[in-house]
Formats: C-alpha cells, sequence, structure tokens
C-alpha cells in the first residue's frame, strides 16, 4: 500500500493477545488470540467497514487502535491535525491523552455507555472537562450545540439517561464522541442493539455529519446489510484476522474469499418471494485460544484443499484495490449480490 | 425529520412540564410506597429529635443527682381525680416510701393528699438549646414541690425518660462517627482493589480475611482498656468510634469490591477511559457514585448494629463512661438481678434500643429497596 499523502491512520500488523491464567500462581497457560496481525491503511474521510460474526476480533482491533488495550505487537500509526504521524501503539496513556482528542470511539449498547448517574449535560460536557476546554457557561452553550448537531433538544440537558429512549440516548453517545472536533471515529455496532427504524435515522444522522465534518470513520458491525450502506471500503475478518478488504460494490458484487461470499449470501433479501439460496458453513468457528494451523478458515470452507491446512494465506493484493487471503482467490469463482445504488 | 421525531408530542391543551425525574426524587417516589420504610424513616427521625431537643423534653435536669427522689417509681398520669370529674389538664402525684407493715421492705405510694396538674411549655432549668441558645423551655413540668417521672428515677434520683434523651446523643452520635469511618475507609479500599486488581487487591484481600478472623468483642475488650483514663471525653467517644469501625469496614469493602468488579467492565467506565479521563476521576465520577446507593443502605444497617455494640461495651462498664450519658451505661444500672426485681423500670432504656434497631432496619430495608431504580449493574 503506498504511502499516499492522505493515509489517516495505518495499521501494520497488529496483534491483540489476552493470556489465559490459571492455578493459584496464575500460571499463563495460553493465549486468546483476539487479534491476529490486522494491517489496513485507511484514507482521509473514507469509510471503512470492519465486519465479521461475533468474536472475530473487530471490537478488540477497534479497542486497540484506540489504545483502550495496549497492543501485544504491531504498530498504528496516526497523522494528527497538523500532519505529523505519530506511532500510537507503543506510547504511554499520558501521551495518548492529548492524541484521544482526535480519535474517538462510538459505543455498541445505548444503555451502558451513558453513566445513570450523570445528566446528558455532564456526559456530553466530560470530555471537554478532562481536556480543559471549557467550563462554566461556555461549557453549557457547547453542550447546546452539540445536542442540537444530533438532533436533541437542548432543554433535555438536566436528564438523565434513563429518561430517553435508545435512539436517542445513541445520539448523546454521538454528541460526546463528537465534543472535540475529533478527525477519526471509530463506530463499534453503533446501531446494532436498536431498532430497525431508529437505525435508519440514527445511520442518515451519521452521515450526514460525517459529510459535514469531514469525518474519517471505521464502522464495526455484523450486519452486511448496514455496512453496504455505509461504507466505502469494507474488510471481512474471521478470527483475529482480516480476510478480504475491498470497496463496498466489489466486494459485495464479486468476494474473492470463500467466507465473504458466505456472509454475502446470508443477507436477507428485502423480497419473501425470493428463494435465497443460503451457504451454510458446517461446523463452528474455532477458538481464538487454539486457531487451526494454515488458513483459518479451513476448518469450514467449502473449497479447501491440502495445502490450506498447512500454509496460512497472507493477505495479498489480487486484483486492483483488492485484497484477499486465499490460496485459490484468482481461481474460485465466487457468487456476490446485486448492489442497488 | 429526526427532530419531529424526538421531540416530546405536546398533550392538547396542557403545557408540557419538565418534572423532576432526578436520581433523589426516583428513589423518594419509590420509598414512599413501603409503609415499612415510612415506619423506620419516622422512627429515626424521632430518635434524632429525641437527642436534638434531649433538654427541652426533660423536666429535670438528667445530670445531677436528687437523692431523695432514688429509684421512684413511674408516675402515673391522670385524668379524672377521685370524685369522678374528668379534667382536661392532666395531673400526677408525688410517690411517697412507705414500709410495707409484713415485710418492712420499702413499697412505693402515690401520695394522694395532693395532685400536681402538669403544665406544658414551663420555665425549668438552665440548658442550651442546640448547645447555642440559652433557654428555660421545657415540654412539661409540675410547679415546685412535685416531680414528675414518666419511667422512673435511676439510682442517683434522675429522671430515667431525661437521661434517655441524652443518652440518645451519644448513641446515635458514636454509631454515625463510627458508621461514617467504616464508610470512609470500606468504600475506598474496595474501590482501590476492584479497580486496580493485582497485589494492591491481594494485600487487601489478605488483610480483610485478617481482619475478619478476629474474634471482635476480645479485640474491642482489649482496645478499650488500653484507652487511657486521663483522656478527656471527646478523646474517648472518638477512640470508641475508631474501634467499632476498626474491624466494621471489611464487610463494606468486600461488597464495593464486588461492585467495582463489575462497573469495571461496563462501557460507560471504558468510555470514560477512551475519552482520556485519569483514574482519579473514573474513581470519584464514575465509580463512587454508581455505588454510593450500597452505601447509602450499608451506613443505614451498619448504624444499629453498632448501637448495640456500644450498647454492649458500656453495660460491661468498657469505653463510654460515667458522667456521659448512652443508653448501654444506663442498662449498666440494671445488671444486678435483685436491683432490676425491685426496680424494672431501669430497663427502659432497653425499649428505646430495640425502637432505634428497629427503625434503622426499616429504613435501610426501604432505601434498599428504592436506591438505584435504574441501575446498570
Amino acid at each position: 500500500m503506498a504511502l499516499s499523502d492522505n493515509v489517516i491512520l495505518e495499521v501494520k500488523d497488529l496483534k491483540q493477545y489476552f493470556p489465559i491464567k490459571q492455578g493459584m500462581m496464575q500460571r499463563v497457560v495460553g493465549q486468546v488470540k483476539a487479534v491476529d496481525g490486522v494491517s489496513f491503511a485507511l484514507r482521509e474521510q473514507e469509510v471503512l467497514g470492519l465486519v465479521g460474526e461475533s468474536g472475530c476480533g473487530k471490537t478488540t482491533a477497534g479497542r486497540a487502535i484506540l489504545r483502550l488495550y495496549d497492543p501485544t505487537a504491531g504498530e498504528v500509526w496516526f497523522r494528527m491535525e497538523d500532519g505529523e504521524r505519530v506511532e500510537i501503539a507503543r506510547i504511554s496513556q499520558r501521551e495518548m491523552k492529548p492524541i484521544r482528542r482526535e480519535m474517538r470511539m462510538i459505543f455498541q449498547d445505548p444503555f451502558s455507555s451513558l453513566n445513570p448517574r450523570m445528566t446528558v449535560r455532564d456526559i456530553i460536557g466530560e470530555p471537554l472537562v478532562i481536556h480543559k476546554i471549557a467550563s462554566g457557561r461556555e461549557l453549557e452553550q457547547m453542550v447546546e450545540a452539540l445536542m442540537r448537531n444530533v438532533g436533541l433538544d437542548p432543554n433535555y440537558m438536566q436528564r438523565y439517561p434513563h429518561q430517553f429512549s435508545g435512539g436517542q440516548r445513541q445520539r448523546i453517545g454521538l454528541a460526546r464522541t463528537l465534543a472535540l472536533n475529533p478527525r477519526l471515529i471509530i463506530a463499534d455496532e453503533p446501531v446494532s442493539a436498536l431498532d430497525v427504524s431508529v437505525q435508519a435515522q440514527v445511520l442518515n444522522l451519521m452521515q450526514e455529519l460525517k459529510e459535514r465534518l469531514g469525518l474519517t470513520m471505521i464502522f464495526i458491525a455484523h450486519d452486511l446489510s448496514v455496512v453496504e450502506h455505509m461504507c466505502d471500503r469494507i474488510a471481512v475478518m474471521y478470527v483475529g484476522k482480516i480476510v478480504e478488504l475491498a470497496e463496498a460494490e466489489t466486494l459485495l458484487k464479486r468476494p474473492l474469499h470463500p467466507y465473504a461470499e458466505a456472509l454475502i449470501s446470508a443477507i436477507p433479501a428485502a423480497d419473501p418471494d425470493i428463494k435465497q439460496k443460503r451457504i451454510i458453513l458446517t461446523g463452528d468457528i474455532p477458538s481464538p485460544a487454539n486457531p487451526p494451523p494454515g488458513c483459518v478458515f479451513h476448518t469450514r470452507c467449502p473449497y479447501a484443499r491440502d495445502i490450506c491446512k498447512v500454509e496460512a494465506p497472507p493477505l495479498e493484493l489480487v486484483e486492483p484495490g483488492h485484497y484477499a487471503s486465499c490460496h485459490f482467490a484468482k481461481e474460485l469463482h465466487l457468487q456476490g449480490i446485486e448492489v442497488t445504488a | 425529520m429526526a427532530q419531529a421525531i424526538d421531540r416530546p408530542i405536546p398533550v392538547a391543551g396542557r403545557q408540557s412540564e419538565e418534572r423532576r425525574e432526578s436520581y433523589t426524587a426516583l428513589v423518594w417516589r419509590k420509598f414512599r410506597k413501603s409503609k415499612i420504610a415510612i415506619v423506620g424513616g419516622l422512627m429515626t427521625i424521632m430518635l434524632i429529635s429525641m437527642g436534638t431537643f434531649a433538654d427541652f423534653l426533660s423536666p429535670t435536669d438528667p445530670i445531677t443527682p436528687n437523692m431523695q427522689s432514688a429509684y421512684t417509681r413511674p408516675q402515673a398520669i391522670y385524668f379524672i381525680d377521685a370524685d369522678g370529674t374528668f379534667h382536661l389538664r392532666p395531673f400526677t402525684f408525688t410517690q411517697k416510701q412507705v414500709l410495707d407493715p409484713a415485710t418492712f421492705l420499702p413499697n412505693w405510694e402515690p401520695d394522694l393528699t395532693k395532685p400536681y396538674p402538669i403544665y406544658f411549655f414551663v420555665q425549668g432549668y438552665q440548658y442550651k438549646l442546640l448547645g447555642l441558645f440559652p433557654s428555660r423551655l421545657h415540654l412539661y413540668g409540675v410547679e415546685k414541690g412535685g416531680t414528675i417521672f414518666v419511667i422512673g428515677t435511676d439510682k442517683f434520683g434522675r429522671d430515667i425518660w431525661g437521661r434517655v434523651c441524652v443518652g440518645t446523643r451519644i448513641s446515635l452520635a458514636l454509631s454515625l462517627t463510627a458508621a461514617l469511618i467504616i464508610i470512609a475507609i470500606g468504600s475506598t479500599t474496595g474501590i482501590i482493589s476492584g479497580y486496580y486488581g493485582g497485589w494492591a487487591d491481594n494485600v487487601i484481600q489478605r488483610l480483610i480475611e485478617f481482619l475478619q478472623s478476629f474474634p471482635a468483642l476480645a479485640l474491642w475488650l482489649a482496645l478499650a482498656a488500653v484507652i487511657p483514663i486521663t483522656w478527656n471525653q471527646t478523646l474517648i467517644f472518638i477512640a470508641m468510634s475508631a474501634i467499632f469501625a476498626l474491624l466494621g469496614w471489611t464487610g463494606l469493602a468486600r461488597e464495593i469490591r464486588g461492585k467495582t468488579l463489575a462497573l469495571r467492565e461496563t462501557d460507560f467506565i471504558m468510555a470514560a477511559k477512551e475519552m482520556g479521563a485519569s483514574d482519579r476521576r473514573i474513581i470519584f465520577r464514575h465509580l463512587f457514585p454508581n455505588c454510593l446507593s450500597h452505601i447509602i443502605v450499608v451506613m443505614t444497617l451498619t448504624i444499629p448494629a453498632i448501637i448495640l455494640a456500644e450498647s454492649f461495651l458500656s453495660f460491661l462498664g468498657i469505653g463510654i463512661q460515667e458522667p456521659l450519658v448512652s443508653w448501654g451505661t444506663m442498662m449498666r444500672e440494671a445488671q444486678s438481678l435483685q436491683t432490676l426485681g425491685s426496680n424494672p423500670w431501669l430497663m427502659w432504656p432497653a425499649a428505646f434500643i430495640l425502637l432505634a434497631v428497629l427503625g434503622f432496619n426499616f429504613l435501610g430495608d426501604g432505601l434498599r429497596d428504592a436506591a438505584d431504580p435504574y441501575s446498570i449493574v
């Protein structure tokens, strides 16, 4: 990947392992390889979707990038507003604090991501207080503006989270995320906990804000139809690794990795008359504490051969802008779906 | 489009009001529903008032001895006199001692020759209301020469009712002080133990186990015996509070640690870290307020435990000494079976201990149900 000037985030071989401890002396007996060598480059104002089933490591990857965990290995390069590139996987939490202003996260669960004992004003204003940006009347004015930005009535400032619906709470979380004018937002399944109708509202809001504020986003989700709507590029993850990375439309029309094909075939069509031919994968997802040798998908792959059991395929460029980690990416003709604009 | 759905739909013909839905308002609303909680609350308020206005409620000086009235039986209050006339103002008779002709043991009999009407809001002995304002006003009393001992007198002729009221101060204040110390130490230790984990958690948990395996009574006896006699009352008071708090904080620390461990994994704590909040901010601004409801409930349940412990120790003669008055020191006079047999009204302080323990327990029960109306964990 050429290092073009407008790359805002570059992740190089990021690994996040969690030790498994046992016994009274807490001996380390194994590692949960939640993120096992993830690499990608993110351009300014791009929305990258990070999809995969539960447990594939997408949330952990997002948190590792934001230094909510200390990465086990790998590099994360972030380009600050002034153009300076900083490596953030190794720095201390204290050095990370000013960088946190530029990269923020939206959380998944609107019910547990807001402190039930704080008013909305305090919740949204907290980042401003922590980074000493404003206080008192000025703080309130900024909170008012943020609330209006996300479509909330500023009169509700003194209320508590339990007085709001799920969609409104997610907006509060969004306002909190945007408080410091970040340039990069990692949205960790922001609409998964909401009703479909409310999902649409929140997604539209996010899209509008992205355009207005020039945001770059990593959109973590497990629902491909949501990701199709929001994202420019999509990366598919499986057991801690990226198995395919391509432009959204290309990936959905012509996937190159069997797992991506299976995921795409599972997207429900909005027509009850269409008989969907779903690819049902045999077996269970392997445990990240004990990933299979060779290609991590070979235990469930309908196209697996002997080489897949021993040699792990690297994530390589198969077509322009389209990466896949499969030995037979060029040969397999996999089924995609028609993408409506 | 989004705004239209988010704004509240106005009810026709009425301005939409901003109802106060603060956390305290929610708790109060739920608290009100439980009758037991209200009863407990009222009992607690009554006790606190007894303590605050002790001198106002007491007709005679509870400290000064009055030997000629020693061990007086409680005086009955009458509304109807010997002729059958109803008086609006109640009256009473002083007691006089007569020797029983058969056994030659002293008996108390009301002296029916002179009824003493009971007056309300009378002038009596001098005291300082709330410790600041000199006053002579008392709730009730009789004219000079008469006595009114509603629950009798003790060995030194002091009105037991007055002393019970004064004793409320020490008993409640001591337990409150000890409870506050327990909360301070217990919650801090619990949060640090739960939040930081690692070796700090290990050390603290082992210390807690060590302290919990101590026999409480033996430790209290030993520590109380060590208190120098030369210390003044305030110091002894503080020392006794500290002694009770010494073993009491471990239970709270364990519970708060559990709560912190659960809270630590919630999204809003992760969100705080993601914003760059310092550990201190997370502990005081996020963890502690979410533990507060639990702490308040534990406090209302710790207070009766310490009241009982203090009464017990004072009954044994350890800790609080004369001239300080507490319910426990009053019970001390009821120790000998013979004294108790002749003067059973000396047991009255036990009723107030019972009232206090029940009242705080009911209050704590109600609070436990009402607190955390919309908590996450």
